[in-house]
């Protein structure tokens, strides 16, 4: 399992969720991935996309603007 | 004018590249005829290719010698082209080294603007099975060819991974299929599926609010949040890291991207290839004598020749400013304008900066108009050309004026051999 921090801050719709993807297709599944993001688009995009790709939401927070999404890799196949 | 004599690098002659070292030969012939300033261009390429031509070649059957010219016929008598590509760029000791004949080059300053290439290593069977219509005008004149035999079936468009160029393309291969099917009288034959890693049609909100409703009712298929991880040539079928299948008839998918390969490892480049770059005065990590501009850039913003032009004109001006000692430093605005055909000769447009959102544009015959004068006046742009259309275009988000005042040069040391 490793942990892989994807710092999306400052990047408007679709930058997170584009590094996301990025992150995603080099992840296994058990993998956590944290995406850090300002734009507050992050917050519907992350949960439709870990209910889209069977990926489990572990937590999203909001801090001083910034979001932390944490996703737990568990949608891939095999 | 320079008081020493200055050597400049320009790492690729694609749209940035060009449009850099031509803008810098113009403003600065008097320099360059004089000795005290050099402008090398390297690249290994025989043509340019005017790469938003390729849907026009792909699904119009526009010829697609008309979308390509000799690199050499694009470059200034100022600028000196050395047709090789380079293989090594050392921006700590200020050389380059050329592909084949292994010449080194030393500089003062280096533009990277080595562009991103297709990356069919990353999905396994899709480099046998894809028709590739954004990649070069010979593949999308195969494409047409192909195109006219099919009378009936299931084609597949869409965008197989990412980064990728022209974010819009995908799209407009959809809505120019369909528009071809149309014109056949063959529509009712031909399914049409669009496929995308992201959570919508268009992976922004605004614009895909103006375009998912059209796809809709043209009948197209849209299967989001697909992560396509393989491809079954002989079965004919796509298979998603989740485990969906997808089957197809016709595959024409636009390939995940990458940067130069010359770039993987080095420090200044992420695990991609891609090159860290300044969103603002776009220079290369730590470096003050390195920029990188368009596609190879990092910058969080779509890899286009929009932004490589109005990224070259930032660099070419503060190059300017500096040797002429105007004191004067220019920032990127982050200018994004990707046109999107949606058939039928209508187009719309994705516009925002960096601290603007993106517009809600609806598709129009004007906007269609827009994007043809831009084939129109392609070549002479790359060659500074029009400028003054360009600066009245864009407005204050052609280039901003910074409070930043970049700090004096070193010596230049020519290390050229």
């Amino acid at each position: 399992m490793t942990k892989t921090v994807v710092d999306s801050r400052g990047t408007a719709c679709p930058g997170p969720i584009t590094d996301l993807i990025r992150a995603y297709r080099k992840s296994a599944n058990g993998d956590i991935i944290e995406l850090l993001a300002t734009d507050p688009g992050v917050r519907a995009d992350s949960k439709a996309w870990c209910e889209r790709t069977n990926n489990e939401l572990i937590s999203l927070e909001e801090k001083n603007g910034v979001f932390t999404v944490e996703i737990r890799i568990s949608g891939k196949k095999g | 004018m320079v008081n020493e004599m200055k050597s400049i690098a320009v790492v690729g002659g694609g749209a940035g590249g060009l449009i850099f070292a031509n803008t810098m030969a113009k403003e600065m012939s008097d320099d360059i005829r004089s000795g005290r300033l050099k402008i090398r261009i390297f690249d290994g390429s025989v043509h340019h290719e005017f790469q938003p031509g390729y849907l026009s070649v792909a699904f119009k059957g526009k010829n697609p010698a008309t979308m390509r010219k000799y690199l050499s016929e694009l470059v200034l008598p100022d600028v000196e082209l050395i047709p090789e590509n380079c293989s090594r760029v050392d921006i700590d000791n200020k050389y380059v080294v050329t592909e084949k004949t292994g010449k080194k080059f030393g500089f003062d300053e280096v533009i990277i603007a080595t562009g991103s290439r297709p990356d069919y290593s990353q999905i396994p069977g899709l480099s046998q099975a894809n028709h590739d219509f954004h990649t070069s005008a010979s593949a999308s004149a195969e494409l047409f060819k192909r195109l006219e035999k099919i009378r009936w079936g299931r084609i597949v468009t869409g965008i197989a991974g990412l980064p990728y160029k022209c974010p819009p393309s995908p799209n407009e291969s959809a809505f120019l299929l369909e528009e071809y099917f149309v014109r056949k009288k063959l529509r009712k034959d031909v399914k049409i599926t669009f496929i995308t890693p992201f959570l919508r049609s268009y992976s922004n909100e605004t614009v895909n609010s103006v375009i998912e409703p059209m796809l809709k009712e043209r009948n197209i298929e849209i299967i989001t949040g697909f992560n396509l991880e393989s491809v079954d040539p002989e079965k004919e079928l796509l298979t998603s890291m989740e485990g969906e299948s997808v089957p197809y008839d016709t595959l024409l998918l636009v390939p995940p991207h990458s940067g130069a390969p010359i770039f993987k490892g080095v420090e200044y480049a992420d695990e991609d290839g891609w090159i860290k770059t300044d969103k603002y005065d776009l220079h290369v990590a730590d470096y003050e004598n390195a920029f990188a501009i368009g596609d190879a850039t990092d910058l969080p913003i779509s890899k286009a020749g929009v932004e490589a032009h109005l990224e070259a004109v930032v660099v070419a001006k503060n190059m300017i400013s500096q040797m002429q000692g105007t004191g004067e430093r220019y920032e990127f605005t982050g200018r994004l304008q990707c046109s999107m055909e949606t058939g039928y000769h209508q187009a719309t447009f994705v516009i925002g900066t960096y601290d603007r959102p993106i517009e809600r544009i609806q598709p129009s015959l004007y906007n269609y108009f827009q994007k043809k004068l831009m084939e129109r006046i392609y070549w002479a742009s790359l060659k500074g050309g029009y400028e003054w259309l360009f600066k009245w275009h864009f407005g204050e988000d052609y280039y901003r004026k910074s409070g930043k005042e970049k700090p004096p040069m070193q010596t230049p040391k020519v290390q050229n051999v």
